[in-house]
């Protein structure tokens, strides 16, 4: 049930670059607390097993950022207290938890774009533009479960020979080594041959390559594509005009509460929005055909 | 075309970014085109594998090196820091060239957080572990012939290595870099640092020899 993830990969991705560079670029309170729990809402939709171990590493990391900042900065005019003969400020703080907010925003946010573009969608997009490194790309991905699995027959061979002996770290280093080892020679032969293989077949031959997986822009990609842009360029224009401009040393600057500030705010909060909207729209319309069935 | 590319890329383009950034943010969004420079520093050696005339053999040699080095990450996850990668990038650049080198550690920057989960680390990942491949295929000659300044190479490495990432660590945390925060992470990621250092030379020590021997063999049994 991931509707968002159904999307064409370049409305993904064009997505997830504008947040990540507003998330980046534009250090307001308002849109990094927006970001923040937004993005806690759209992990939860996406991703939803593990999340009770997400709280227990995301929540420690803001705690982190936000109150090593005062302790390291010393700007800003309005002291708490001293520490050491050192000001503990009350501008070091909230710009540490300002920090904290962005930089959970973030990987939040990262973790929402490992779920949703995956590596094929991820090699569609550059394989046009890239062919040579994107086939690399590919074919170390393609290796990898491969490796795994003869990794496993090479660790299980040796284990039946009686090597794996101790328990002790090292000897499990040393045989993890020597797995590794083994795995060596195998792996290159085997790519020799599948390099033999694909020049017997015509690799280079022809001009452009066609892909494994094929995504066609339906007019609900472009929908959203249209949403996305006009919903991000509000934050930005507002930025470009000066309206978002807010500094907390030496001293906090006032919260905006122009109108254009207002419309950023809103359009930024509907932004982020986006792929929970979408999710619950896919669940309505589900609903909806499953009941006239 | 080639070095006009590369050279356009390195002494404009990045330091065009630097200014660039640093005027338009007035210099508080360091983390930002820190990360800009590192993918523009991994784009002249993409560029040449894009450009140039390299076969189907050299191209697949490069996977299964990645794949390697991922498997590596892979089956020594459960001790933290202790990561063949970078001794396998060494022994590539060693053999094949300081590009294929750092293909091979860009790439597998790129391909093992597909598993340990892609961030805005990745591109600072991936032009750390590139340009030690590129070093160390720079330095070649003399690495070859002794095994004293090929665990050396490989502590550096591991040391630059952690000294690269928290100066990323610091420009993320505070939005700007600050000495002071700068120590106090080199303190606080001293362990690891050793880790990666101590693991580099084992893996270098143990492994040097026979997989360049197996590279080697590689090399003459198909021409590449």
């Amino acid at each position: 049930m991931k509707a968002f993830a159904g999307l064409h990969p370049a409305v993904t991705m064009t997505y997830f670059v504008l947040l990540l560079t507003v998330c980046m670029f534009l250090p307001h309170p308002v849109l990094q607390g927006q970001a923040l729990v937004c993005g806690a809402l759209t992990c939860a939709l996406l991703c939803r097993r593990g999340a009770a171990r997400d709280v227990g590493f995301y929540l420690p990391l803001f705690l982190l950022v936000a109150v090593t900042n005062p302790l390291f900065s010393h700007n800003g005019v309005t002291p708490l207290f001293f520490l050491n003969g050192n000001p503990v400020t009350l501008e070091a703080l909230l710009y540490g938890l300002s920090l904290a907010a962005m930089v959970v925003g973030v990987l939040l946010w990262c973790k929402a774009y490992n779920e949703v573009m995956t590596s094929d969608k991820f090699l569609y997009l550059f394989g046009a533009v890239t062919p040579k490194l994107s086939l690399v790309l590919s074919m170390a991905l393609r290796f990898l479960p491969a490796y795994r699995r003869q990794a496993r027959r090479v660790s299980r061979a040796q284990k039946a020979m009686g090597l794996y002996a101790g328990s002790s770290m090292v000897c499990r280093v040393k045989n993890r080594l020597r797995v590794l080892a083994a795995m060596v020679t195998w792996s290159l032969e085997n790519a020799m041959e599948t390099a033999a293989s694909m020049k017997a077949r015509g690799y280079g031959s022809g001009k452009r390559r066609t892909h494994f997986s094929l995504f066609r822009f339906r007019p609900a990609d472009g929908a959203f594509f249209a949403a996305l842009l006009l919903l991000a360029a509000a934050p930005l224009a507002a930025a470009a005009a000066g309206a978002l401009n807010f500094t907390y040393y030496p001293r906090l600057s006032q919260l905006q509460t122009t109108p254009a500030a207002w419309v950023a705010y809103a359009a930024y909060g509907l932004f982020l929005l986006l792929p929970a909207m979408w999710e619950a729209k896919e669940a309505l319309v589900w609903r909806c055909c499953k009941r006239k069935i | 075309m080639k070095k006009w590319i590369s050279a356009f890329v390195l002494c404009l383009l990045i330091p065009a970014v630097v200014v660039g950034g640093a005027l338009l943010f007035s210099a508080k969004r360091y983390a930002w085109i820190s990360l800009c420079v590192a993918c523009l520093a991994c784009l002249p050696v993409f560029l040449r594998l894009e450009r140039g005339q390299s076969g189907a053999r050299r191209l697949i040699l490069i996977a299964a090196m990645t794949a390697l080095s991922v498997l590596g990450r892979i089956l020594f996850t459960p001790l933290p820091g202790f990561k063949p990668v970078t001794a396998l990038v060494i022994l590539t650049a060693l053999t094949f060239g300081g590009e294929a080198g750092f293909l091979t550690g860009a790439l597998s920057a790129v391909v093992s957080n597909f598993w340990f989960g892609q961030g805005p680390w990745t591109p600072f990942q991936m032009f750390s572990w590139g340009f030690m491949g590129l070093i160390a295929g720079w330095l070649s000659a003399p690495l070859k012939r002794s095994r004293l300044l090929l665990a050396l190479c490989g502590a550096l490495s591991g040391a630059l290595y952690s000294l690269l990432m928290d100066v990323w660590t610091v420009l993320w945390a505070d939005g700007g870099f600050r000495l002071s925060r700068y120590l106090a992470v080199l303190v606080t990621s001293a362990p690891f640092t050793l880790v990666y250092a101590a693991s580099n030379v084992v893996f270098l020590l143990l492994f040097g020899k026979p997989i360049t021997k197996i590279l080697e063999r590689m090399q003459t049994k198909y021409g590449l």
